[in-house]
């Protein structure tokens, strides 16, 4: 009975004769043509020969499978679901019956699928293999983990049988189901990456193993082995569909331009990749485009009507609206085929924290993991977003259960790895702040934050009308890495602080080289965001929140906030900026290098442009608009009576008024590529006013003063709003030194500490000049700048002690002797002793006395001090003559 | 009475020893480049400056070796080549005597070929071996011996012994970028901030703990990666140690080492005027109690001991007041 099927199997083979051999031959090299063409992304011309092949008398399976596998890739779902049922039915149809399965799995068809999968396995197809780890996931998706748990641990025994002899398709096989069992036995993620390492050395042309590392290095955050695999997929095929959708993602994940021009292409190629539709979705939410992130996640839903991950999208869009009802309806649809799943809360989670709203993103993430306790996602952002609210222990808590669940997910071990440092730091309490800074630089950092921090405070409770509910948590890190963990878990954030609402992180004034940033500044913009987040219930746009903390920087110091820039100018005359309606997209998806810095400081102008037109009270108004929900044309509508349409008008006009006789001196900015989010732009900042520089830099250096400086006051005149770096300004203030011209050096000095934040050494400089010319209470005002960009200098402490001290400014005195002392220096008992005699000299004799005791307890015999001591013993008055 | 009048005795006889010579010995190595050329002169410069001037180090007793004795023969003294070192070593061997203290100091460049530290020379460098053989005849001697060069962690295990100071910059053969630490070294003795115990003098110690801390301010204020971590060794265990400390096993004896024999500027000279002298004795007396009370803090109450200090110090400010205006000690 057995051996009939076999002879007449061998008797057909006979009687097809010579011809067959030779159509067999020509075959071969036609298929050959047709799978190079699929996999080097020639999908039109693979698809025309896989047809052409598949409709031959006694056509291989092989170019079957093609033609249903091209069809697949490029979302010709319809055709390719009509073509595998056709050819199902074929004699041999059972080897088809593993590719109708994926098409029907990709429709969202599950039984259908489930059916055709065991079809192809009980009928002893070539791929049941493939088929078989297919069963499992249909399991998975619907939360049957205890049918997929057997059929996935079943790959184990294959591979430990017989790797050797495993297909490449079938390593990747093992490696998918290693990948799901890995959810409870995280070792098995290393077992995948080998699985999957196997398969593409069996057959360095297979890019589906690639693909599926790529897929998990994203998912645990791994960005530079996931560029590895995409790298190696886009070199072969760069129109794959799949790599170009991983690498929106790794783009977006690593803030890079791009994201949406290759998510396009992946949607060129395939319009019905269902999870390039709903991260489209993802990326449109985070822009405020609810009805754009509902429409694409309803094309992912047109070709799997029960996607989770869409439905999430739709979810959280309804939600994101105040929508309950559409909200409940997508999340009844979302857990219809998984009752019990977590990844549901757990996306949602992310999008809510993305939205900047922390609470919520918490909330959702329990549900997450109340749905399902293994879900260690949902853990991880349940951990992260505790964190985000402040709530450190039980975030720890919860990171730690996802780290014991899955300890590769890079994101989870470098925020526990980061918790551990925290050891390292102090909390130092004052009203309405909480400050966690490194202990080596509490005290000198903590003698400035702690008044500025009660400036600002009242400076913004009283412009908003508003008082944060909660101390303020202020963490400041020594370690850039350390803050880029703390703010999204990996390294490489461009920012300098952010804020969690009523959490703030930021770099330390020792976290970055001095002249790098104004932590003064920077802390004032991230309240400001605790404020206009609080004020709004964290439902004020990005747009909105970035421009009002610039414009309450500029509003804090002079100098402090961003200003107009050589490159901003260009990108204005380019055309390249955002109108104030989609503003949003300059922060979450820059189309060139500069754009979010434009972004900040055009948001900052759009704040500055309303508070002129409509008062300052105004932005406060729209704040509470978008409190109680209103969407942004119903924000302008109601606080600015207009459209944002015509806002962009207005705006655009502004722009033109306050920056139209500047735009000669640049070329404009153009944007290379040919898409809207164009990856590169050319010529930022150059023009006449760069030429004008660069001639007059030159001059300079060559030491043709007079030259340089004629050309540094052209340049001047120019543009004469830009002072930063090494400004015309900064030449010719050493020009006009040179010449002995000190009136006009500190003039050009003074223009620059007033408009630009970071020149340390130009508040150094002007100081200097000022106590030269005697004018005390001015330098020491330029010092006092200074120590927001950098307390790190004990001289220039010392020389603002004596400033203060010539001034009668005791209590500043105090300070600054404080900050000498806090730095750590070798000589203590001076220190301690310069202090003590601030200390008497502003009326503190008790402190004075205890500053004076601790000086001589480190050197007995110190003699000023001793004479200090006898004199607070005995009474009397500060010694006259002995200013510090 | 006859006790405070033996003690008296000792003070005088004290006062009267031979006061310790100090022997310096500046060696710049080879630069490479003209501005490290620069740089190693200007240093050793100024540390010979520094010995004589501030410290009253003879110039007879000052040895200055360069690379270019050229540039300045008036102060350096001879080429820093092997043969020009060891001459130099044998010159302060025959000449010090026993208790002297011999300084020296090596700037330059420090490399380490199979993990033995080198100070690269004009011509053959110089290995810790070389210099351990030429440091063997000052056995009588006290010796701070200073290698600012990279990789010099080598020198400690080398040359440590009883009586010896040995510093380097670098705790490893492996931290090999060219190091910061000389400058602030010299910084010690040449300016006024490294004398923390205020006793006007800059003991080696001192001038350690100074130039660690100011290489360490230095990278960090350029937000900087450290790549050199200087260290001590003057217990002769052949470990150094980055925190050494005048009560822990590293810096007792370099918290003793003063150039120039370094007699405190608080130390008063010696006075035939009997209230003088007791006041002195008193002040010596209070000067051990407030050591003996430091050493006790950690175990006090906090108060008491505040309380207790705080009486020892205002008794020491009255008692050096006192003892000022007929002593001619004036600090």
């Amino acid at each position: 009975m057995r051996r009939a099927p076999r002879l007449a199997a061998l008797l057909m083979l006979c009687a097809s004769g010579a011809w067959s051999c030779a159509r067999a031959q020509d075959d071969a090299g036609a298929l050959h043509h047709a799978q190079a063409a699929y996999q080097t992304g020639q999908y039109d011309a693979a698809i025309k020969e896989f047809t052409s092949l598949s409709r031959r008398p006694n056509a291989s399976v092989a170019s079957r499978r093609g033609l249903l596998r091209a069809l697949l890739e490029v979302g010709r779902l319809d055709e390719a679901e009509r073509a595998a049922r056709t050819l199902v039915t074929a004699p041999d149809g059972v080897q088809l019956q593993g590719s109708l399965g994926r098409i029907l799995l990709v429709r969202g068809q599950l039984d259908a699928a489930q059916r055709a999968f065991t079809a192809a396995v009980r009928g002893g197809a070539s791929d049941s293999l493939t088929a078989s780890v297919e069963l499992g996931v249909i399991h998975w998706m619907r939360g049957q983990r205890s049918a997929a748990r057997p059929i996935f641990e079943h790959f184990i025994d294959v591979y430990n049988a017989r790797h050797a002899q495993l297909t490449a398709a079938e390593l990747t096989a093992v490696g998918i189901a290693c990948r799901y069992l890995g959810a409870e036995q995280p070792e098995l993620f290393k077992d995948a990456i080998k699985a999957f390492d196997e398969a593409i050395a069996r057959d360095s042309t297979a890019l589906e193993p690639r693909l599926q590392e790529a897929d998990l290095f994203l998912a645990k955050h791994n960005d530079a082995d996931a560029q590895t695999a995409i790298a190696a997929v886009l070199s072969r095929n760069p129109s794959q569909p799949r790599a170009l959708l991983a690498l929106a993602h790794r783009l977006a994940n690593d803030g890079q331009p791009g994201v949406m021009a290759t998510l396009r292409q992946a949607l060129a190629v395939n319009p019905r990749l269902t999870s390039a539709q709903t991260f489209l979705a993802q990326l449109l939410l985070d822009t405020e485009d609810y009805p754009g992130a509902i429409g694409a996640a309803a094309k992912a839903l047109a070709v799997d009507s029960a996607s989770s991950d869409a439905l999430a999208m739709v979810a959280a869009a309804h939600w994101l609206q105040g929508d309950s009802a559409g909200f409940d309806s997508a999340r009844q649809r979302a857990l219809a085929r998984n009752p019990h799943d977590g990844e549901f809360s757990a996306i949602m989670g992310r999008v809510m924290a993305r939205n900047r709203l922390y609470a919520q993103a918490t909330d959702f993430a329990r549900q997450g993991v109340a749905r399902d306790s293994t879900s260690w996602d949902a853990y991880g952002v349940l951990g992260l977003n505790l964190l985000r609210t402040g709530r450190i222990g039980e975030g720890r808590r919860d990171l730690s259960r996802a780290f014991a669940g899955d300890p590769y997910d890079v994101q989870i071990k470098n925020t526990l790895d980061l918790l551990d440092t925290f050891s390292q730091y102090t909390e130092v309490r004052v009203p309405h702040f909480v400050f966690m800074i490194e202990k080596k630089d509490a005290d000198v950092i903590a003698l400035y934050l702690r008044d500025l921090a009660r400036a600002a405070y009242d400076s913004l409770a009283a412009r908003y009308g508003y008082q944060l509910t909660d101390a303020v948590r202020v963490e400041m890190y020594r370690s850039h890495a350390d803050f880029s963990v703390r703010t999204m878990g990996l390294p490489g954030i461009g920012a300098l602080g952010v804020s969690f609402g009523n959490v703030l992180a930021m770099d330390s004034p020792f976290g970055r080289p001095v002249g790098d940033f104004n932590w003064g500044s920077t802390f004032w913009h991230e309240l400001a965001h605790a404020f206009t987040l609080g004020l709004s219930d964290h439902r004020v746009p990005r747009w909105f929140s970035e421009g009002l903390s610039v414009f309450e920087e500029r509003r804090a110091r002079p100098g402090w906030g961003e200003r107009v820039t050589p490159d901003f100018l260009a990108a204005l005359k380019g055309g390249a900026l955002e109108p104030v309606s989609r503003l949003n997209d300059g922060f979450t998806r820059p189309r060139y290098p500069q754009q979010v810095i434009h972004s900040y400081y055009e948001a900052s102008l759009v704040c500055e442009l309303i508070a002129r037109d409509h008062g300052t009270q105004a932005l406060v108004s729209m704040l509470r608009a978008y409190r109680d929900g209103l969407t942004a044309p119903q924000v302008f509508a109601r606080v600015l009576h207009t459209t944002p349409d015509a806002f962009d008008k207005t705006f655009a006009t502004y722009l033109q008024q306050r920056f139209g006789e500047r735009l000669g001196i640049v070329d404009a900015l153009r944007l290379r590529g040919d898409s809207t989010d164009a990856i590169t732009a050319e010529r930022a900042g150059d023009g006449p006013f760069a030429d004008r520089m660069r001639r007059a830099v030159a001059a300079f250096t060559a030491g043709r003063r007079d030259e340089a400086f004629t050309l540094f006051q052209q340049a001047r005149a120019m543009f004469p709003e830009y002072t930063a770096g090494k400004s015309a300004y900064w030449y010719l203030s050493q020009l006009d030194e040179q010449r002995g011209d000190t009136a006009a050096a500190i003039a050009a000095l003074k223009t620059i500490v007033r408009t630009n934040d970071t020149q340390y050494d130009a508040h150094l400089e002007l100081a200097a000049l000022l106590q030269k010319t005697g004018d005390t209470a001015s330098a020491a005002q330029a010092l006092e700048g200074a120590m927001y960009i950098s307390p790190g200098s004990a001289d220039v402490h010392k020389q603002l002690a004596g400033l203060y001290a010539t001034l009668g400014n005791w209590p500043g005195a105090v300070r600054e002797r404080r900050a000498v002392l806090a730095l750590a220096p070798v000589d203590r008992a001076e220190a301690l002793y310069q202090l003590a005699l601030a200390q008497f000299h502003g009326g503190d004799v008790a402190g004075a006395r205890r500053s004076v005791f601790l000086s001589l307890e480190q050197a007995p015999n110190f003699d000023r001090a001793q004479a200090l001591l006898l004199q607070l013993q005995h009474g009397g008055p500060p010694p006259a003559g002995r200013v510090p | 009475m006859l006790a405070a009048a033996a003690m008296l005795c000792a003070a005088f006889a004290a006062a009267q020893a031979p006061v310790p010579m100090s022997y310096v010995l500046i060696i710049a190595g080879v630069g490479g480049a003209p501005e490290y050329t620069q740089e190693f002169y200007q240093e050793g410069m100024r540390m010979a400056n520094a010995a004589h001037t501030k410290y009253g180090v003879p110039d007879s007793a000052i040895v200055f070796l360069a690379e270019n004795p050229a540039r300045d023969p008036q102060h350096i003294r001879g080429l820093s080549t092997r043969a020009g070192v060891q001459k130099a070593f044998a010159h302060i061997a025959a000449t010090a005597k026993p208790g002297d203290l011999v300084f020296v100091l090596l700037i330059g460049h420090g490399s380490a070929q199979s993990e033995q530290s080198r100070f690269n020379l004009p011509g053959p460098d110089m290995t810790a071996a070389d210099f351990a053989r030429l440091l063997k005849p000052l056995r009588a001697q006290r010796v701070a011996f200073v290698n600012a060069a990279s990789a010099s962690a080598d020198f400690v295990p080398a040359l440590s012994a009883k009586n010896r100071a040995i510093i380097t910059a670098t705790s490893s053969v492996h931290e090999r970028n060219e190091t910061r630490f000389a400058a602030p070294f010299v910084d010690a003795y040449a300016g006024d901030g490294a004398d923390a115990d205020k006793d006007g003098r800059v003991s080696l110690l001192e001038a350690f703990t100074y130039a660690r801390r100011e290489v360490m301010r230095d990278y960090h204020a350029g937000n900087e990666l450290q790549t050199e971590h200087a260290m001590l060794d003057d217990n002769g265990d052949g470990k150094g140690t980055g925190t050494p400390g005048a009560r822990t096993p590293d810096g007792g004896l370099s918290s003793r080492l003063f150039l120039g024999g370094g007699a405190a500027a608080t130390t008063v000279a010696a006075s035939h005027d009997p209230r003088v002298a007791a006041l002195v004795q008193h002040k010596d007396s209070l000067e051990a109690k407030i050591d003996a009370l430091r050493r006790r803090k950690a175990s006090m109450d906090s108060t008491a001991y505040e309380h207790a200090m705080e009486a020892l110090l205002l008794d020491l400010a009255t008692t050096n007041q006192a003892i000022k205006p007929d002593s001619g000690g004036v600090p």
